[in-house]
């Protein structure tokens, strides 16, 4: 099925960079469903998130191999889909706490980390725009 | 935002450490994508979501963690529970004879109503088998739970086995709530947990 059109007349949410460009619906939302690049498992239905903007250290998606020949590290990315409630999310796995923090692994093949979420803030689930795909 | 779904089941995996219940979380094990960082922190647990009889359920699933090494699976981690997925190893003799030390762990320590199943996981490895497939169908029948041989390896039983303990969840919810149908007819489904646990000063040492 083709993707809807994105809204392209919409009064576009806080401008929408190219990363995020056709994804978001004039409400803020992800039009398509979130998908994991690597299996394709479902993470999240259309219009479970909403687009945010913050800045989150994510560590590396490399496979063991290359994470040592790349000397770890990870990437700060800056867009997000923002999920409120825990079970909006069709798949989705938590690892354990790193700090106060859980980072989010696709549910099927466990390819990440894909998203961030606080412990502190028991409302919030950051998806990284970057890391996931979109159906 | 309105809830988009019907039922929402806490399960857990409980068994001897190496029978495989962390595979029986991935759907392609094979496959695993596994980075360096992901397998050093561990997985906690998974939400992941089926379609039964037209319902939408959320299954939240947690792995011990190798918690069990420790022998420290206690009330904390039985709270909430609906459902337990009680897993060996048919390559694993000692893996099997533990069942019953764990089913009498979840006696001591989770809900008396939680729904149990017991799984023979591995069985695509039958050239070295320890347990046969009547012996774990005898235990079950013997502490009338379900039973199922599975392969996370091969993906044999694994989705039927989430679906089987899932069904078994919302059939007893089902049940109950129409025997409460006379108060509160006709509201949404509420799903509150029984907190009924079992007061006991003992701890419960295994093996």
């Amino acid at each position: 099925m083709e993707p809807a059109a994105p809204p392209a007349a919409a009064p576009a949410p806080p401008a929408a960079a190219p990363g995020s460009a056709g994804l978001v619906c004039a409400q803020g939302r992800n039009l398509r469903a979130v998908l994991c690049q690597r299996c394709g498992s479902r993470v999240l239905l259309p219009g479970a998130a909403t687009f945010a903007r913050r800045e989150l250290l994510l560590p590396a998606m490399r496979k063991k191999a290359a994470a040592a020949a790349a000397g770890g590290g990870g990437d700060v990315l800056r867009e997000h889909w923002l999920v409120r409630d825990m079970f909006s999310f069709e798949n989705v796995g938590f690892t354990r706490d790193v700090g106060n923090v859980k980072f989010l692994v696709c549910a099927d093949c466990e390819a990440g980390p894909i998203g961030w979420h606080c412990l502190d803030d028991k409302d919030s689930f950051y998806v990284a725009l970057e890391r996931v795909a979109h159906e | 935002m309105a809830k988009t779904y019907d039922y929402l089941f806490k399960l857990l995996l409980i068994g001897d450490s190496g029978v495989g219940k962390t595979c029986l979380l991935f759907r392609f094990s094979e496959d695993a994508f596994n980075t360096t960082f992901i397998s050093t922190i561990g997985i906690d647990f998974k939400i992941r979501t089926i379609e039964l009889d037209g319902k939408k359920i959320k299954l939240q699933i947690w792995d011990t963690a190798g918690q069990e090494r420790f022998r420290t699976i206690t009330t904390a981690y039985y709270r909430g529970a609906m459902g337990i997925m009680l897993v060996y190893d048919i390559t694993n003799e000692k893996s099997f004879d533990n069942i019953k030390n764990w089913i009498r762990n979840i006696e001591e320590h989770a809900s008396s109503d939680v729904e149990r199943m017991i799984l023979g996981n591995k069985c695509d490895m039958n050239e070295k088998r320890q347990v046969s497939k009547e012996k774990g169908e005898k235990l079950a029948i013997d502490y009338g739970i379900k039973f199922l041989e599975t392969s996370a390896k091969s993906s044999i039983n694994v989705e039927e086995a989430f679906f089987t303990l899932a069904r078994d969840i919302m059939t007893k919810l089902n049940r109950k709530m129409n025997d409460n149908s006379s108060s509160g007819a006709g509201g949404p489904v509420k799903i509150t947990e029984n907190r009924s646990k079992k007061s006991s000063f003992f701890r419960c040492t295994l093996l």
